[in-house]
């Protein structure tokens, strides 16, 4: 206003000479007039000024946020992995994702219900059709079938009806079936882990920043199989009822194969309640026998009581203790040396071995080891060994592997610390560059004479392992066979080996379930052709775990000088 | 007066529109372009895991011991290495020579 003003003076004092009052007012109005047109002309250009401001607004906000636009739009072509591979220590392939569909049907879209069934039923004649029936006739959206094959949706596209929905899905497959379901575990419609690997490591296979790095096990896949077909070669042979082996390296913790049978495709979803498909390594809990001798044994060399040839004098045939009759399987010289106690598997030479040891420092030993614990592994299934009291005659029973119950992985995993210089290492599924952490629980002195008489227990003449002495590859090793704790008319043969025992590298466990004599199986002991008549582990477990090694024993790459001495040709040009 | 200061910013505004608009329009098409290809590495690469999934399957120790059992029961003959030929040109040139050879021989015998 006061602008206005000041230019109104303006006007009126421009000239010192007369204006009259028309020519001054014409001024007026012209001056007026065109301060009303700037006025306007400023509105006019702030408002399309304002216009194109919110218009560059919008165009920044669109271009900003385009490519999320475009994914809601076209989401379904975009594949994105949920979940990160699994591979073996290969690199090789053992879980994906990959896209499949769920069919779902909108009853609403489906004109002629009728037809509609008997075309499903023509083509999917394993279907519940009183179910699609109703559910059709309730007119509520439904899934007609989930996680379907190309084939399979190849058919339903076949036959037109706006009503069939396809909704694309993610879905895990498993490349080698059921050659690891006890380890690998499952997945839900989901995407969520509810068995083994899948389950503990759900948070860490879902982690976006890592889908495109796997996740490495330390499992090989050809070692996997090939003990898998061996054992269940052996169940067909023996008629068990399952089993079970694990493979591990001794130095590192590293499980290179395990297998519990009877096993199940892991690709085809099934809710699995029969007890006899659990993880026996991991989740069995069993009284594994006379494999606990070994424990003994090393215990009392630790403590110096004993060395492996000294003389245990006047060995009774049977011992009474509490109300427990102890005796041995066959008659055994009243005199034997602490090794071949263990050679023999005799119980109360061992009995008497582990009195001098004292329940404190076995008490001592068995906590150290872990034995009475659940194993400390990367998987949910694992089983809590049964607690007991040391009560009278606990320990003359513990001390040969009765009245005590553990894991097979926690038992091989104490065979390997008794043999790697007295380490006792954490199991270990998933590949890691990190350091072995581990506990010293014998020293590698002891450990040392532990291989010696495991490697004697396969090849002296009474040792009780004879059919796992497999040339070239120095395996040593103890039988145990026990009954099984809830069944008593059944047998559980176990056999732990190790290999080369010059220095030993891996530890082999092999657990037949209820085996039986195998009348036409012959026998390749000690150079003579001999059929089935016994059923002890010596007869079936470590037969099996013969096979294995021999089979393997080329994959691990043991350098066998024995064999390359002996067959190895050298090439001349 | 007016149009001086009106009309500059006014043409600077517009000029700078226009900029933007051609600039927003070439932006819009690579990104469709952008889109296209992202579209095509995701087929690409959804194919890929499928492809990898499927060798894996098919190269896992079950799958190739099927394989070699069943090739097993074949009958194989044995052939001798020197009749493989490995491209057309050399079974041309052998060929070649053995007619040679004949030729020589026959010559030989009408001679003798």
């Amino acid at each position: 206003m006061k602008k206005k003003s000041k230019q109104i003076k303006n006007v009126n004092q421009s000239s010192f000479y007369f204006e009259d009052y028309l020519e001054t007012n014409k001024k007026n109005r012209i001056s007026k007039k065109s301060n009303i047109f700037q006025d306007r002309i400023y509105l006019l250009f702030f408002l399309f000024f304002s216009l194109i401001f919110i218009f560059s607004i919008s165009i920044i906000n669109i271009s900003i946020n385009t490519t999320e636009i475009f994914n809601q739009v076209n989401g379904s072509s975009k594949f994105t992995l949920q979940r990160r591979d699994i591979v073996d220590r290969n690199g090789i392939l053992i879980s994906r994702n990959v896209k499949s569909y769920d069919v779902a049907i909108k009853p609403s879209l489906i004109k002629d219900k009728k037809n509609f069934l008997i075309k499903i039923r023509l083509n999917f004649p394993n279907l519940l059709f009183d179910n699609i029936e109703k559910k059709l006739n309730r007119d509520k959206y439904f899934y007609l079938k989930r996680r379907i094959n190309q084939i399979e949706k190849e058919k339903l596209w076949a036959l037109g009806e706006k009503g069939i929905i396809f909704e694309p899905i993610q879905k895990r497959m498993y490349t080698h079936g059921n050659l690891f379901s006890h380890i690998i575990g499952q997945v839900d419609y989901d995407n969520y882990g509810i068995a083994g690997i899948e389950k503990y490591f759900d948070r860490d296979l879902k982690n976006k920043k890592l889908l495109k790095k796997p996740l490495k096990l330390t499992l090989d896949s050809n070692i996997q199989h090939i003990v898998n077909k061996e054992l269940n070669e052996s169940l067909k042979i023996f008629n068990a009822t399952g089993g079970a082996a694990l493979l591990t390296n001794v130095d590192n913790g590293d499980i290179l194969s395990l297998v519990s049978l009877p096993n199940f495709d892991i690709n085809k979803r099934a809710s699995i309640k029969d007890k006899k498909f659990i993880n026996k390594i991991t989740k069995g809990v069993y009284e594994l026998g006379s494999i606990f001798k070994t424990f003994t044994i090393a215990l009392a060399l630790e403590n110096k009581l004993v060395s492996p040839n000294t003389i245990i004098n006047n060995i009774p045939r049977k011992l009474k203790c509490s109300i427990h009759e102890i005796s041995d399987i066959k008659e055994f010289p009243k005199s034997l040396s602490v090794e071949d106690i263990l050679i023999r598997s005799s119980n109360i030479g061992t009995l008497l071995i582990a009195r001098k040891i004292g329940e404190v420092k076995y008490k001592k030993f068995i906590e150290d080891t872990g034995l009475l614990k659940s194993p400390d592994l990367t998987l949910e299934e694992v089983g809590n060994p049964i607690n007991f009291e040391w009560n009278k005659c606990k320990l003359e029973t513990v001390s040969f592997g009765h009245g005590i119950t553990t894991t097979p992985l926690q038992a091989t995993f104490t065979y390997a610390a008794l043999v790697n210089g007295g380490k006792l290492i954490k199991p270990n599924l998933i590949q890691k560059n990190n350091t072995v952490n581990y506990k010293k629980i014998i020293s590698a002195e002891t450990s040392q004479s532990v291989s010696s008489i495991l490697r004697k227990v396969v090849t002296e003449k009474d040792g009780t392992a004879s059919l796992a002495n497999i040339d070239g590859y120095n395996v040593g090793g103890k039988t145990g066979t026990s009954q099984n704790y809830k069944n008593k008319n059944e047998n559980l043969n176990t056999f732990i080996s190790v290999f080369p025992t010059e220095k030993p590298k891996y530890a082999l466990l092999v657990m037949l379930e209820n085996p039986q004599v195998a009348r036409n199986l012959t026998y390749n002991y000690r150079g003579m052709k001999i059929k089935g008549t016994r059923n002890e582990s010596g007869w079936n477990s470590v037969y099996v775990a013969g096979k294995i090694i021999k089979k393997i024993g080329p994959i691990l790459a043991i350098k066998n000088e024995e064999f390359t001495n002996q067959y190895v040709a050298e090439k001349f040009n | 007066m007016f149009k001086s200061k009106i009309s500059l910013p006014l043409i600077i505004f517009f000029f700078l529109l226009l900029i933007i608009s051609i600039i927003k329009n070439q932006t819009r098409s690579f990104e469709k372009k952008i889109y296209q290809l992202n579209k095509k590495i995701s087929l690409k690469e959804k194919d890929l895991n499928e492809s990898q999934f499927d060798f894996f399957y098919l190269s896992s120790p079950v799958i190739i011991e099927k394989k070699i059992n069943n090739l097993g029961k074949n009958n194989y003959s044995p052939i001798r290495h020197s009749k493989i030929f490995l491209n057309f040109s050399s079974f041309t040139n052998i060929q070649n020579k053995i007619t040679i050879l004949k030729r020589d021989n026959e010559k030989k015998i009408k001679t003798n």
